[in-house]
């Protein structure tokens, strides 16, 4: 078992000297390459926090952050790129579909990031399998809520990431859409072994996963 | 680097979004259009006017070659020698008067021809076979007359008139004469044959004829070579001039150039004011879009491909306004043909070329790349952090060291690009330097506005509080509206002032000063006679006269003047073939002697100059300087004594040489003389004319009212240009405007929540119009004052004087449709709906 994730004393402050905040305060964790954790905690206790910087979106105030074995702390803005097209899925918690594009195009973007061009069939089969097939050549403002977050995650997913991050992903659904997304998301964690990280306010749903990670201001408890 | 693959996904990307969202880039693709096309216009009918030009400049000159031996014809061995090289064609051209029998008369001018007339080309006359009939079998004396005499005089075909005591009969009227003369286009012209010229002895008594000789060589011989011979045959004779196809048509070129490098610089602001709503649009483009571009690199786009796929995007844009206005462009000629007056007998061709339509697209890329930079750069600040957090800070113009370095160099390429293309480079030079300067000062007029505003806030209304706040916010439309609409302001005042100075000039100054008319070629004889006569018709009438010969400038110094004087200096006319020049004994009070002094009376072996001290300074002259006159053939060296400070503006008798009576009574000259009298200038013309035949007499108005037409038509053509400047300044506040919508809506939203009512929003957004249009009419009338005072008083040499109102009535129509616009582009902010914003925002 090699550790997906590997954070190692990692504090993250912002702001002056003089008006300090002080978000993660020295935390270290791991989660296993095909592990599912979930990470939860009073608003403002850093849960965010730990993803943007596990993402690489954030650059760590303190300690060693590694993906996969790779050291993302003081890398390079390209690099940090790279890795994070190679190795991630993000989900937002808003959906954050490009609105001028239709729900394939938007999967196929993530596609194109990485340079990987004309494999719509796989993008489409994608979508078949999320019960997005009658969908696929709408805009983002013709679809559902709940269609627009499993078009989200099939964004996240159709590189085959190795890590998957979602911060309250079903946070803007209700419960039954939610529980589909949730579905979605476990299966392809569980079915290609990938890491999973997700952050949420659902007690049950945190229950479900292999393992909580608690916060409580900016320490975990 | 990119790989192929990554270009074609960029292409597809852009071409997609461009098609889903063009309406959003309305604003660049209309700007740059109307740019481009103005740009394009210009070239496209320099270029086929210059061809016209080149293409027909044997018929512009009238001959291969063209010898002219001024007063005098040329020697009979000459001639023989000439005729031996080609067919020739011999034109005597003098100024004199026309009058309808028994009727009114106009100064023409007169060009007597021969059998050959014309060597290239051909001259089209009403009926068609006029000239014909007039140089083959004319049986009675017989003119030919252009419009404008038959429109004066009031003339029908057969009808009689009188030149220089001789009857004619008017044998039809010239369309157009191949060699473009001015004054057959513009002017008064007529054609009489030269065998009836030489039979009713028309020159005799007048000294100021041309004989100029045409000549169409034998196609036998190489002509460069026969043409050195004949420049080798006529070269000893220091009084006779030849001109080549290559130099005809050289005052139109001239006028052509210089009104087209005009257009260039108009069209390169027009762009420069487009390029700022570009780069305003682009902003805010990328501000809509700030959460797509964080998904993007969410993803892992980089900041470079998604620049990219906006500045393609722009290039695509670029890529199809380009063609089209150069399409368009390219076209204009045939609308150009209806336009220019048929007495030119141009027609002008259309022609496609890459690498014209390649200029104009490289200087709107330019343009577009220096305005497009700073806006796009911006996407490197949108971080994709903001997608966890929801919060997206609107980004601005986006300046590294990097940027201020690539901007540099491309402002460089762009000014040295359209420098080199110019004839007048250090004038166009100087306008981009104005410009920039403009453009700064307007953009430090907005910040002092807001600056000020920002410290003496303590008024208390409600609309004053809002405008205030709006002005100040940081999305204010005060930068954009002040550099767009200041600059096409400073433009169209400064434009404005100057040519309604220059109108001021002909339609009053002039006119207060000038006298009635002029009579020319009195002769030596008559001039007493003439006086009496007119002293009869009116006792009080004031008259002067003054004795004229004809001379022309040899040299300076023992230099040859064409070595010293170059063709674009100022004061080149006076050394330009034979000059009219008086003498005196004592100092005129009108010309105010600036250097030197007056010369002894009396000395009679020695001649003394007094030079115009205008042309003396251009042309480099000292006192006591030698300067070579050739006078009737002879060629004569004098001193010049002073120099004079002449204001040619009072049209009575200003002389550029005087020199010394005494020297001068030798001479052979006749009398110039002006006149200002109470009694009505038509009728002493017909009185004097009926009496002195030979004496030409010119009433000034009717030459003040033809340069007051095409001042006018001038006018008009520079004013509707500038306008145009103002048309896209305006396109591109209210584009400003427009993206400002959502924001001043929801201001407006909350103004309205707090209780304020419609009434006091119009009213602030009058008073926010207001406070913005007064800040920047005020230093645009500033800049407009200095400038057109530095060309009026320093270039045109005229007084200035300020017009308040054209200034009004240019500034209140301004501010008028600019208010009405940008009201017209907020419409939907006045009734905000509610709903729709409560549950965006
Ligand atoms: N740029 C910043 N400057 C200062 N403080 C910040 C900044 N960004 C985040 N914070 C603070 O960091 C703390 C942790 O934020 P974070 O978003 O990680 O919390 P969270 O656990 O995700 O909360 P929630 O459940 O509400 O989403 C918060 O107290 C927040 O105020
Ligand atoms: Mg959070």
């Amino acid at each position: 078992m090699n550790a997906a994730i590997q954070f190692n004393d990692v504090s993250l402050t912002y702001g002056p000297e003089t008006d300090l905040v002080k978000v993660l305060n020295s935390i270290s964790f791991s989660v296993n390459d095909d592990e599912i954790v979930s990470i939860v905690g009073p608003s403002g206790s850093g849960k965010t926090s730990i993803i943007m910087l596990a993402a690489g979106l954030e650059r760590a105030t303190q300690g060693s952050i590694k993906i996969h074995g790779q050291e993302i702390t003081g890398v390079k803005e390209n690099e940090l790129s790279d890795i994070r097209r190679k190795n991630i899925g993000i989900v937002f918690q808003s959906f954050y579909l490009i609105p001028n594009l239709t729900a394939l195009e938007n999967v196929l973007l993530s596609l194109e990031a990485n340079q990987k061009y004309n494999l719509d069939s796989e993008a489409k089969s994608l979508l078949d399998e999320f019960g997005l097939s009658h969908r696929i050549n709408h805009l983002p403002s013709e679809l559902s809520g709940g269609e627009q977050q499993r078009v989200a995650i099939a964004r996240a997913l159709i590189n085959r990431p190795k890590i998957i991050l979602a911060d309250e992903p079903t946070g803007n659904l209700d419960s039954a859409n939610s529980n589909t997304m949730i579905d979605l998301l476990f299966d392809y964690s569980r079915k290609s072994k990938t890491s999973l990280v997700l952050v949420t306010h659902n007690n049950p749903l945190a229950e479900r996963c292999d393992r909580i990670i608690e916060l409580k201001d900016g320490k975990i408890a | 680097m990119l790989d192929y693959q990554q270009l074609l996904f960029i292409h597809r990307y852009a071409l997609r979004d461009i098609t889903r969202s063009y309406k959003k880039l309305w604003v660049i693709s209309t700007t740059l259009f109307i740019s481009l096309l103005l740009l394009s216009l210009t070239f496209s009918v320099k270029h086929s006017l210059s061809n016209e030009i080149e293409a027909n400049s044997k018929e512009l000159l009238g001959g291969d070659i063209q010898i002219s031996s001024g007063i005098e014809p040329l020697q009979g061995l000459i001639l023989e020698q000439l005729s031996e090289l080609g067919q020739i064609s011999e034109t005597v051209s003098l100024a004199t008067m026309l009058s309808k029998k028994g009727d009114t008369s106009v100064f023409v001018d007169l060009r007597a021809v021969d059998g050959n007339y014309p060597l290239y080309g051909e001259m089209k006359t009403i009926p068609a076979n006029a000239g014909q009939e007039l140089l083959h079998d004319a049986k009675r004396p017989t003119v030919l007359i252009n419009e404008n005499i038959q429109n004066q005089l009031r003339l029908n075909i057969a009808d009689e008139v009188v030149i220089m005591g001789q009857d004619f009969v008017v044998g039809g009227v010239i369309a157009s004469v191949p060699d473009l003369a001015q004054s057959a286009v513009f002017g008064e012209f007529a054609i009489i044959n030269k065998d009836q010229f030489d039979e009713f002895n028309i020159g005799s008594r007048d000294s100021f004829l041309k004989h100029d000789y045409r000549l169409k060589l034998n196609q036998t011989e190489d002509d460069g070579k026969q043409i050195e011979l004949i420049k080798s045959i006529v070269e000893s004779d220091k009084n006779i001039n030849t001109r080549l196809p290559k130099d005809s048509g050289q005052s139109l070129r001239r006028i052509i150039d210089n009104f087209s490098n005009f257009l260039n610089l108009v069209s390169v602001s027009a762009m420069i004011i487009a390029g700022i709503g570009i780069s305003n649009t682009l902003l805010s483009f990328v501000n809509q879009r700030n959460i797509s571009i964080a998904v993007k690199k969410s993803l892992g786009f980089s900041s470079n491909i998604i620049q990219l796929i906006y500045f393609y995007e722009i290039l695509l844009i670029l890529i199809f306004t380009s063609i089209l206005a150069y399409c368009i462009g390219v076209m204009s000629p045939l609308l150009a043909n209806d336009l220019i007056p048929k007495s030119f007998d141009i027609d002008l061709q259309t022609s496609f070329s890459f690498i014209s339509y390649l200029n104009i697209f490289f200087i709107g890329l330019l343009v577009v790349l220096i305005f497009s930079i700073p806006s796009l750069y911006s996407i490197s600040a949108i971080k994709a952090v903001a997608l966890f957090r929801n919060t997206f800070q609107p980004v601005s113009l986006h300046f590294s060291a990097k940027n201020i370095f690539y901007l540099t160099l491309l402002v460089v390429v762009l000014v040295g690009y359209f420098v080199f293309q110019t004839e007048q480079q250090f004038f166009t030079l100087l306008y981009f330097m104005a410009f920039v300067v403009t453009i700064f000062i307007f953009y430090g007029v907005s910040r002092l506005l807001i600056s000020l505003l920002k410290r003496s806030f303590d008024f208390s209304s409600n609309s004053y509080k809002i405008a205030y706040r709006n002005i100040v916010a940081k999305k204010s439309l005060a930068p954009i509206m002040t550099i767009s609409l200041g600059i096409g302001l400073t433009l169209l005042l400064t434009l404005s002032f100057v040519a309604n100075n220059l109108k001021h000039e002909i339609s009053q100054s002039i006119p207060s000063m000038a006298p009635d008319m002029f009579f020319v070629s009195i002769n030596k004889g008559e001039k007493d006679d003439l006086e009496s006569f007119i002293k009869s018709i009116d006792p009080n009438v004031e008259l002067e006269f003054s004795p004229m010969a004809s001379a022309s400038f040899v040299a300076l110094n023992g230099t040859p003047i064409e070595e010293i004087v170059s063709g674009d200096n100022r004061s080149s006319w006076i050394v330009r073939g034979d000059r009219r020049i008086s003498w005196l004994e004592k100092p005129n009070q009108d010309n105010l002697i600036v250097r030197g002094e007056w010369w002894e009376p009396g000395i009679q072996d020695q001649m003394f100059v007094s030079m115009d001290s205008r042309a003396a300074f251009d042309l480099g002259m000292k006192l006591n300087d030698k300067i070579t006159l050739n006078i009737l053939g002879r060629d004569v060296i004098g001193t010049v004594k002073n120099f004079r400070k002449v204001d040619y503006r009072d049209i009575s008798i200003n002389f550029a040489i005087i020199i010394n009576e005494a020297f001068a009574t030798k001479l052979p000259y006749e009398y110039i003389g002006t006149l200002k009298s109470e009694l009505s200038a038509d009728t002493i013309q017909s009185k004097v004319i009926g009496k002195f035949p030979n004496i030409s007499a010119i009433k000034i108005d009717r030459i003040l009212s033809k340069v007051g037409e095409v001042l006018n038509k001038i006018f008009i053509a520079v004013t509707g240009i500038s306008l145009i400047v103002i048309v896209i300044g305006l396109i591109v506040i209210v584009s400003a405007v427009m993206v400002q919508t959502t924001f001043r809506r929801y201001n407006n939203l909350i103004y309205k929540i707090l209780g304020v009512n419609f009434p006091t929003i119009l009213k602030a957004m009058t008073l926010e119009f207001a406070i913005i249009y007064l800040t920047l009419i005020i230093f645009a009338l500033t800049v407009a004052m200095m400038g057109s005072y530095f060309v009026v008083e320093n270039i045109l040499l005229l007084s200035w004087s300020f017009d308040p109102s054209l200034t009004l009535w240019i500034v209140f129509s301004t501010a008028a449709v600019s208010f009405l616009l940008i009201l017209i582009a907020n419409r939907n902010i006045f009734n905000p709906k509610v709903y729709p914003l409560i549950r965006n925002e």
